[in-house]
């Protein structure tokens, strides 16, 4: 595709219902830059390919606001210019001047209040620059990359079976997700579908991964507002399947528990049917405390009407996962995840979903619910090790998509004989990032911790 | 009854100095206990006294003299402060005399110095937290002297020692203006010791700190006055409650007996409090205490109703 069409043709597979899924950028040679947007509708993905001759291409951020960190990334990285994104300001380069990076903001009493990256308790490195009348925030300029490793350039050049260890080693909260997300991406560039044991296999890690991490948002909430009793609630909740994580996989997080080709998740009967008890156990106790906080009014109230993103700006931000489903939209991507195991899968949304902190907390609860169903399901019959067959010739690239405890995470390979040419991965924290942002708008500075742990985005799924 | 009032003396100033760590180490511990947890043991705030008494101070730049006379100021007036408030209802003829009002201005003169002190670093945090500490004080300042007002109103005085001799009078806990003061002033012993729902003690989270934002350029010899005046603030709010409004014996060894019985008992619900309560969003904090000034005006109304002079 030429650099003219490019933006013409991102447009139009924006129009036609296409969903965005991320904007890369790659430097094969010297001098040429390529540029890809995917998009996917329910046919399938759409990836639109742009030799970047002039080193710029014009911007699509106008249209579809969610690029807009993907093109800052990509014009710090490889230099490419995007005409019409003005400022392009930068993200990743920590070089630059504050107003370079910072929108400017004028009129009586504002000023600007900068927390981190270094903070007070453990807390990833991340800067925030809140821009404020007296209590009350009119912007926030989120400054992430602290820790960036360039994990996807290290991972080029490696062969495939090699890649699962950068991908995993991206974010440990998110491990499986990105994994199963570079699998299947890896996978679908050979050619391959896996198996029922396989799918079988990871189905039951991605959905362990989602329990401890919806509980540790559960947990962390709580802690937001400082109500004792359901942060530690919550956190020995987490603490036990984690536990259960390392019965069965021999990590609390879930490490190289993906292998490419073939399952790695094996469970007799006796076994699956203990972890099913015990997966019953930590459901009833979460009911009983959810049933409790539910009637604690003093944490309900701080919840009530918080940072609403509405239902028009999740979608036309491009928000994902509990975040997205929390103000109303209707997107999972379990419900077409033909490679996992989700027969008949629709995603949770409640009927009353205000977008605010108090639905995005009702959010996390209605999913463990779902995940504990599904997992109770899974582990009805023993698991084994599986396999894959070919049942399509190599092609040169590969996508995967998997939904991930924080929405929707899109990986994009090259395959270049069975080494990777490049890796992308573009996680739902990336895509939610500049939402938390947007919602701080006319929120209250100290409810900034509170919002902050509503979404429990990664730092380190975006300095990847 | 001069052996009383030595006794007294005595507790006013050892046990403010050398017990007041208790107050919220015990509170800690059992808030642990009601979550679950283990928790630090109830001499944790010594042992951090400790720390801090033999590490080195560090001083931000620039800074005057403000900045570097702030922690004694506010030990000089919590100390002023202790002999101020009566125990069983004795205390020795202090120079200072007893005050309520003085106690009210000796709390502000405190917080004054910190506020100038956060004013004079410049730092965006210690103005934050000196600013929201101010917001709060204004109106919890308002209801204590409410409160005092309205217990003063029978004794004709504002002297704490008359005013916790009164408390022995049967016939004080029949009014409702009693029960209206002694709300008010839980809130302001909530507003004061800086505890949920209104200031969080165990976070150190930017951006939620109230009472510990001024705290943070101070380092060493400083930092831990600032926790020991933090703490006296504690021992003089529950001493008070304890006076003013419990139902006190009239012997000074029953009065003293019921002190000790209570304090951990005053510790019991601020631990209570916190456990149920979460923190409450910033800009409520002035409705709730403007909501204690209410349930002391009324409790005045009623005392002019009840015909009282």
């Amino acid at each position: 595709m030429p650099a003219q069409a490019w933006r013409r043709a991102c447009l139009d597979a924006h129009a036609q219902g296409g969903q965005f899924g991320g904007l890369f950028a790659s430097r094969r040679v010297p001098g040429a830059v390529q540029v890809r947007a995917l998009f996917s509708t329910p046919a399938g993905e759409q990836l639109i390919t742009c030799e970047a001759a002039e080193r710029g291409v014009d911007t699509i951020v106008d249209a579809i606001p969610a690029a807009g960190w993907d093109e800052r990334e990509a014009h710090d990285l490889h230099g490419i210019d995007f005409a019409g994104h003005e400022p392009l300001r930068p993200l990743l380069d920590h070089q630059q001047a504050l107003e370079a990076w910072t929108v400017p903001t004028s009129g009586q009493d504002v000023h600007q209040v900068a927390v981190g990256p270094v903070h007070a308790g453990v807390i990833e490195s991340g800067h925030f620059r809140f821009h404020v009348v007296g209590e009350r925030i009119l912007h926030l300029d989120v400054r992430l990359f602290y820790k960036r490793r360039g994990l996807e350039t290290a991972a080029t050049g490696r062969p495939l079976e090699d890649g699962i260890a950068y991908a995993q080693r991206m974010c440990a909260a998110c491990s499986v997700a990105n994994t199963v997300a570079y699998v299947h991406a890896c996978e679908a560039a050979l050619g391959c579908e896996p198996d029922e044991h396989v799918r079988r296999g990871r189905t039951i890690l991605l959905e362990l991964e989602r329990v401890y991490n919806h509980l540790n948002d559960v947990s962390a909430i709580c802690a937001g507002v400082g109500f004792a009793p359901g942060t530690m609630a919550y956190a020995a909740l987490k603490e036990r399947v984690q536990r259960l994580n390392h019965r069965l996989t021999r990590h609390r997080f879930l490490f190289d528990t993906v292998k490419l080709g073939t399952g790695s998740v094996t469970l007799d009967r006796d076994q699956a049917a203990a972890m099913r008890r015990e997966l019953a156990t930590i459901r009833h106790e979460h009911d009983s405390y959810w049933r409790e906080l539910r009637f604690v009014t003093s944490l309900q109230r701080r919840l009530d009407g918080v940072a609403t993103l509405s239902t028009a700006d999740a979608v036309r931000l491009g928000a994902v996962g509990p975040v997205a489903r929390a103000s109303g939209v209707h997107r999972d991507h379990r419900h077409h995840s033909p490679r996992l195991l989700y027969h008949g899968f629709a995603a949770a949304v409640a009927p009353t979903s205000s977008g605010d902190v108090a639905a995005r907390m009702n959010q996390r609860a209605l999913e463990l619910r779902q995940s504990f169903d599904l997992l109770d399901e899974l582990l009805c019959q023993p698991a084994a090790h599986g396999g894959l067959q070919h049942v399509r010739p190599v092609s040169p690239i590969g996508i995967g998509r998997v939904e991930s405890p924080r929405g929707e995470t899109v990986c994009v390979i090259e395959n270049d004989g069975g080494r990777l040419a490049a890796l992308h991965l573009r996680t739902g924290s990336y895509a939610n990032w500049p939402i938390l942002a947007h919602t701080m708008a006319g929120e209250l500075l100290p409810d900034f911790p509170l919002i902050n742990k509503s979404f429990e985005l990664c730092y380190a799924c975006a300095d990847r | 009854m001069t052996a009383d009032r030595a006794a007294a003396g005595v507790i006013q100033v050892l046990g403010g100095i050398l017990l007041a760590p208790m107050i919220p180490g015990l509170t800690q511990q059992i808030k642990a206990r009601l979550q679950g947890r283990p928790g630090p043991s109830p001499l944790q705030p010594y042992r951090e006294l400790r720390r801090l008494w033999h590490k080195s101070g560090v001083s931000p730049r620039p800074r005057t003299v403000v900045y570097e006379l702030a922690p004694s100021l506010v030990t000089a007036s919590l100390l002023v402060a202790l002999v101020l408030v009566p125990i069983g209802a004795r205390s020795p003829d202090w120079p200072v005399g007893h005050d309520a009002l003085v106690l009210v201005g000796l709390l502000a003169l405190s917080r004054f110095a910190i506020t100038l002190a956060a004013w004079d670093t410049g730092g965006g945090f210690g103005l934050m937290g000196a600013s929201r500490d101010l917001t709060f004080t204004v109106p919890a300042e308002g209801v204590m002297l409410l409160a005092v007002v309205l217990v003063a109103m029978p004794v004709h005085s504002t002297s704490l020692v008359a005013l916790s001799l009164a408390a022995t009078r049967s016939g004080v806990w029949g009014q409702p203006a009693h029960w209206a003061a002694l709300l008010g002033f839980l809130l302001v012993l909530l507003a004061e010791t800086g505890r949920q729902p209104i200031d969080n003690p165990d976070t150190h989270l930017e951006l939620t700190m109230v009472h510990e934002g001024p705290l943070l350029e101070y380092a060493g010899r400083e930092l831990a006055f600032l926790q020991w005046a933090s703490a006296a603030r504690h021992w003089i709010m529950v001493a008070l409650a304890t006076e003013l409004f419990l139902p006190q014996p009239g012997p000074f060894l029953a009065r003293l007996g019921l002190l000790t019985v209570a304090l951990p008992l005053w510790c019991v619900l601020l631990a209570l409090t916190e456990t149920t309560q979460a923190k409450m969003r910033i800009l409520q904090v002035p409705l709730l205490l403007g909501g204690g000034a209410v349930v002391c005006l009324l409790g005045l109304a009623s005392w002019f109703a009840g015909g009282g002079v």
